[in-house]
């Protein structure tokens, strides 16, 4: 029964990791960006989530959409502003831009919200769901369900809507999107958009989980740039069944080796990427060089 | 003149952004209100005081180059202490090198002692290891019938906190108490749910966790989910950030948890009233402060009483009297050995019904040493 229950934890865990990480996929696969900020976005979405929960005592579930479309929002203006101006000067450039992005957001969030921890506590936060001797806390619970929610709508978003096509196109190949009369800076303003979205769900779900205070960015941002390795660069699928990966391995190597959990966690990705440099469903890649 | 200059500045380096931000805030505003009421006094010498504050951004190599900087570049006689004993141990280093003083707020773990620094002073009553003694003590001395049988011990691999469970571990088997269960978990796990599992599983009476914060909340939260109350929980650290800690585990649950801690509002040591208050008057009326704010202010205190005493800013002489003179600070009288460790108990507190009591040592108790055995349900 413990082993089922370890693992459970670990699903629930992946499915946090995979709500997480696909925003941050979904942006690279369509701009070359590795936007590093997104830890500092989550947490932005976080503390703003608190705030309103603190003064309103609302359902902090019910904060979901809005936080999702005002993250959404936010992303798009720091796309627009920001990132569109430096993404000519190559991805190392917009590695510190979103660096510095994430630091100037971390000391904004300091000074607005304080430097301390904040909960946010509805009345289910230290209740679970009991099945026989399984325990299913609720809010990891419903943080899995709404991961599972939201990767579906993206999924089918990017599938079947207008936008979506246009995205993936743009991710494949952008000058034989734009040929087709595709945007590329919409659809790149469009997919930072996304992802932004992305982290203000998942800091509405997070902040229910844990504690968070504006340096807890660093504590996610190495965890999701190591899922999307793992699963491939650009790849939502990839990025989901890498998180699944972690999340369970990390559950048993903490309940059985947990000096090693840390290392289990980055050693999954390493052997992985020994014998599949582009990540379990990248695409392989080629650059051209020349003398 | 002597080397303290017209006006006296103290150069500290704190963790104001990363990781140890929230403790290294909190340092940061007990030094200020310390300096806010030197000054008001007539300050350090008869001299006003300057603190020259640099953000170590929680890096080891970044408090290095502050401490450098401040020494060689900003050339301040004195020096006050960084947060936490990751970052105080490099700190330490540069202070031996140069040959000034360092009282550290926050900095027990017993690595620092190994090289024997001279110069280097720990501002609180007691080494890491030593925290656990006052929870021990009462562990063996309750009644045969609520005394624990079983314990399991879980703490991050951390400089300051796994010596204190380590420690707490080798007592109380000397006692007699079987162990069930024990792990060191890597620094920045924040989710314990899988710990909290295996512990369930071994059904241990006492459970005593080595945790920073997160990952103290996360285990408490994580044995209230899973529904299993131990007789005993201590943990280091977590439970005396009062409110944030109350808020993160849920109001009530809480209640029983055991800490040590260095100190409290309620003590009568000399100054702590007008500490309290200050601080208050700084940053929120009814504001209790942290733990890590008095124990900066208590570290001022004691680099002042070093001036004083010594009559200037010879960093040799007042490291010379600090070895063999105690200093009555906020935390009560603090004294050092040859090698910076301070001598004293830390208190043991434990969360009753909402606030804080301080159940032991006895002359520092604030409810008459009265303690809530077997921990009360969970929430």
């Amino acid at each position: 029964m413990e082993i089922v229950q370890i693992l459970a934890f670990g699903i629930l865990m992946g499915g946090v990791y995979a709500l997480l990480s696909s925003g941050v996929t979904l942006i690279f696969g369509v701009l070359d960006v590795v936007n590093v900020a997104q830890g500092s976005f989550l947490v932005f979405s976080a503390l703003l989530t608190w705030q309103i929960w603190d003064l309103t005592g609302i359902e902090p579930l019910l904060l979901i959409p809005v936080m999702g479309a005002l993250m959404a929002f936010f992303g798009w203006i720091i796309y627009r502003g920001l990132v569109k101006r430096v993404v000519p000067q190559g991805p190392g450039m917009t590695v510190l831009l979103m660096f510095g992005v994430a630091i100037a957001m971390e000391g904004i969030l300091n000074i607005a919200f304080g430097n301390k921890f904040k909960s946010v506590t509805p009345p289910y936060f230290t209740q679970s769901l009991q099945i026989g001797e399984l325990v299913l806390p609720y809010p990891q619970l419903i943080s899995g369900v709404m991961a599972a929610i939201v990767l579906v709508g993206l999924f089918f978003y990017l599938k079947l809507s207008w936008a979506g096509r246009a995205l993936r196109a743009s991710a494949q190949n952008k000058d034989g999107a734009a040929l087709v009369g595709i945007s590329s800076i919409k659809a790149s303003s469009l997919a930072f958009a996304i992802g932004a979205m992305t982290a203000g769900v998942g800091g509405v779900l997070l902040i229910i989980m844990y504690p968070i205070y504006p340096a807890t960015q660093y504590d996610w941002i190495a965890k999701l740039l190591g899922i999307i390795v793992l699963g491939g660069m650009g790849s939502i699928p990839g990025a989901v069944i890498a998180s699944m990966i972690l999340g369970i391995s990390e559950a048993f190597a903490q309940a059985y080796i947990p000096q090693w959990s840390a290392a289990i966690f980055f050693g999954v990705i390493l052997v992985v990427l020994l014998f599949r440099p582009e990540g379990l469903l990248g695409e392989k890649t080629r650059e051209d060089v020349t003398t | 003149m002597d080397t303290c200059g017209d006006t006296i500045r103290i150069g500290i380096s704190l963790p104001l952004t990363g990781d140890f931000s929230q403790p290294g805030g909190e340092a940061k505003k007990g030094y200020e209100v310390w300096q806010t009421l030197i000054n008001g006094n007539g300050g350090l010498l008869g001299r006003q005081v300057e603190l020259v504050i640099l953000d170590d951004a929680s890096s080891q190599e970044q408090v290095v180059t502050d401490y450098n900087n401040l020494i060689s570049q900003e050339q301040v006689p004195l020096l006050l202490g960084t947060f936490s004993s990751l970052l105080n141990f490099p700190a330490s280093t540069v202070a031996e090198n140069n040959q000034m003083v360092l009282i550290a707020p926050a900095g027990g773990s017993p690595k620092i002692f190994e090289p024997e620094p001279k110069f280097y002073f720990f501002a609180q009553q007691a080494t890491g290891p030593n925290q656990a003694n006052p929870f021990v003590q009462m562990v063996t001395s309750l009644p045969e019938d609520q005394r624990p049988k079983t314990a399991a011990y879980v703490t991050m691999d951390d400089p300051f906190a796994a010596p204190v469970i380590e420690s707490m571990q080798a007592q109380l088997e000397e006692a007699g108490i079987e162990t069930v269960y024990s792990e060191i978990y890597p620094e920045g796990t924040t989710n314990l749910q899988p710990f909290a599992a295996k512990i369930a599983s071994a059904a241990p009476d006492l459970i005593a966790q080595g945790a920073v914060f997160e990952d103290g909340v996360s285990l408490t939260k994580s044995l209230v989910q899973i529904g299993y109350n131990p007789s005993l929980l201590f943990q280091t650290s977590a439970p005396s950030n009062g409110a944030q800690y109350v808020e993160g585990v849920g109001a009530g649950n809480e209640n029983g948890i055991f800490y040590a801690v260095s100190w409290s509002e309620k003590s009568p040591t000399p100054g702590n009233a007008e500490f309290v208050a200050e601080y208050q008057a700084q940053n929120g009326e009814g504001l209790v402060p942290a733990e890590d704010a008095a124990d900066a202010y208590a570290a001022a205190e004691v680099l002042a009483a070093a001036v004083e005493a010594t009559g200037g800013c010879d960093n040799v002489a007042m490291a010379d009297w600090l070895h063999s003179n105690p200093v009555s600070t906020i935390l009560g009288d603090l004294s050092w050995d040859e090698i910076g460790r301070p001598q004293g108990e830390f208190l043991l507190a434990q969360w009753q019904n909402g606030s804080v009591e301080i159940v032991a040592p006895p002359a520092a108790s604030t409810n008459g040493g009265a303690v809530i055995v077997p921990k009360p349900a969970w929430q």
